[in-house]
């Protein structure tokens, strides 16, 4: 028994030790390290780190750019989660009620952008919008609104919205397939029921399939809102870079120039640490807003 | 449901948004066989003839071909370590009831929260400290450890559906539990691990910013990194048609990859695996 206690123990170690350990020092570590370091002016180079307290926090509240750049991390999820949750809400009904045919076409096709690459997408959209050689407008061209046409990315007005588009392109596949799932998953006879009542299909799908597609729905909004905290910068930094002035500067795109350009590295740190406060804080008030009992039908 | 609006209405927006996914791809696709002439006189028009001249230009005189090996590379080692690390700890984690598995379950799946961008800077002093920058097998375990949380969550969803009785027999048998994780639990989560495996491998091939910070020498560069260098340079140079070249280089195995593969990816998600 003994023996076989050790051999538990030691089995154990093998299946979790390895894994707790790297994952120790390449994601606690550096998380840990990242509040660390907020507390620091450091330029990366020089051995000497001074610790300054809360002296970064304090500049972060005088920066006119973190506003900005809170904005329109905001602008970006509330257009990311309208945008990607209306439409992939009508493909997903789309793909699964009505039986079409081709419905497999549509299901990969719309996926693609999902797998490509954000800087491939980023550079890709930037050549549409390319003033000169872009399909935009070239296309607004063909069809007599040469008024309309602009430098998209280069407009203080129009960068931020031109940014946010291919965002959504890139975001509709995955979550359609997640509804799809949801939806596959409703009892058919819910439907014949409702349509013996004399339910509407309107009302079907307001009283049968959002209610017991909400788990996935609201899964998929709060991973958009994730994602879209931690991870629109990366589109933001191969478009535009934040430019032009800081019109579409979020907090991550500030933070890589602030750090790794201008080696300000404890500031960085601080921005981070920002980011980790508001993508919690939003997600906790997500869900009190998306709580709802649980439907059993 | 929803019949009245017939099929044929529904097909409208369904046709519109294959082609607002699928045109630019094809115009790239396109571009990448136009000379820069063709490619100003209009956006639309079809190239003169097809030749592969941009993408051996992308290819070897713009680096893309090391490039792509160098992310052919992280994305192997990445998915085989991300599995080595999560295949143990899923079986565990499921299988193997202790004390604190509860706890450690979620302290991975919480950290999945957590943006990685606080991280970054730690990170880099910590590879410039161990003298690991610049290289492709510390980028690999890197990736490899920031998916091991997604790993696990979808590896333990598929574990949960291998019968008890499987195990129990064959320690009866006299099976160590060694054999057992790898020999008759491993094969049954097959599918489970191709679905982890193919989304890591797509992230991985598609990594940009943490090869960007963590990679320095230009031959070491993975192809996001390589593709933003080969953006700044068809800039300068005007090699817009070099350009479509390279991005096709870039996002062409992954869609032939991903078109072989994508049921997995439904099955996963229908499955319930991301729920």
């Amino acid at each position: 028994m003994v023996q076989s206690k050790k051999q538990r123990y030691l089995f154990l170690s093998f299946c979790l030790l390895p894994t707790f350990i790297v994952f120790c020092i390449f994601t606690v570590y550096p998380m840990l390290g990242g509040l660390y370091y907020s507390f620091f002016d450091w330029s990366g180079t020089s051995s000497v780190k001074e610790f300054i307290g809360f002296d970064n926090y304090k500049q972060l509240l005088r920066d006119s750019v973190i506003p900005k750049a809170i904005l329109n991390d905001y602008f970006f999820v509330f257009v990311k989660v309208l945008g990607i949750m209306i439409l992939s809400l009508f493909f997903a009904v789309a793909l699964t009620q009505l039986r079409i045919k081709e419905a497999p076409f549509y299901r990969i096709v719309f996926f693609f952008p999902n797998i490509m690459s954000v800087v491939v997408i980023g550079i890709l959209w930037q050549f549409i919008y390319d003033p000169n050689i872009g399909i935009v407008n070239s296309l607004l061209n063909a069809i007599g609104l040469e008024q309309w046409a602009k430098p998209w990315l280069g407009d203080m007005t129009w960068a931020l919205p031109s940014i946010a588009i291919p965002a959504i392109w890139a975001g509709i596949g995955l979550f359609m397939l997640l509804l799809m799932g949801g939806i596959t998953n409703i009892s058919k006879s819910l439907y014949e029921a409702a349509e013996i009542d004399g339910a509407s299909e309107w009302q079907q799908f307001w009283k049968i399939t959002v209610p017991l597609i909400w788990p996935q729905i609201k899964t998929s909004i709060i991973y958009i809102v994730i994602t879209s905290l931690n991870g629109s910068f990366v589109l933001v930094q191969v478009m535009t870079g934040g430019g032009p002035g800081n019109a579409t500067e979020v907090l991550g795109s500030y933070l890589y120039q602030r750090a790794f350009e201008d080696f300000k590295f404890g500031y960085g740190a601080a921005i981070g640490v920002l980011i980790l406060v508001i993508s919690l804080l939003t997600v906790i008030i997500l869900q009190f807003v998306l709580k709802k009992e649980k439907v059993e039908y | 449901m929803i019949r009245a609006l017939s099929r044929l209405a529904v097909r409208i927006p369904l046709l519109i948004w294959s082609f607002i996914v699928v045109f630019p791809l094809i115009w790239m696709f396109i571009g990448a066989f136009k000379t820069n002439a063709e490619i100003f006189a209009s956006p639309w028009a079809l190239p003169q003839k097809f030749n592969f001249h941009n993408f051996i230009a992308a290819w070897t005189d713009y680096n893309i071909g090391s490039a792509f090996l160098n992310s052919l590379f992280v994305t192997l080692l990445g998915t085989l370590l991300c599995l080595a690390f999560s295949i143990p700890t899923a079986y565990a984690l499921e299988r193997l009831r202790f004390k604190g598995s509860e706890i450690l379950l979620n302290t991975y799946l919480a950290s999945m929260m957590i943006p990685s961008v606080l991280g970054w800077i730690p990170l880099f002093f910590l590879l410039l400290k161990l003298n690991l920058l610049d290289n492709l097998w510390a980028l690999s375990l890197i990736y490899a450890v920031s998916h091991i949380p997604f790993t696990i969550f979808i590896l333990i969803s598929f574990m949960g559906n291998v019968p008890k009785e499987l195990e129990e027999a064959a320690t009866i048998d006299g099976m160590s539990p060694y054999g057992i994780l790898f020999k008759i639990v491993t094969p049954l989560v097959k599918s489970g691990i191709i679905t982890a495996s193919i989304l890591n491998a797509i992230s991985f091939w598609n990594e940009y910013f943490m090869a960007l910070i963590l990679l320095q020498q230009e031959s070491k560069n993975t192809l996001g990194v390589a593709m933003d260098l080969l953006k700044t340079n068809a800039q300068y140079e005007s090699a817009w048609g070099v350009l479509f070249a390279g991005l096709c280089i870039a996002v062409i195995p992954v869609i032939i990859f991903y078109t072989i593969f994508q049921r997995y990816i439904v099955k996963g998600m229908t499955e319930g695996a991301i729920k």
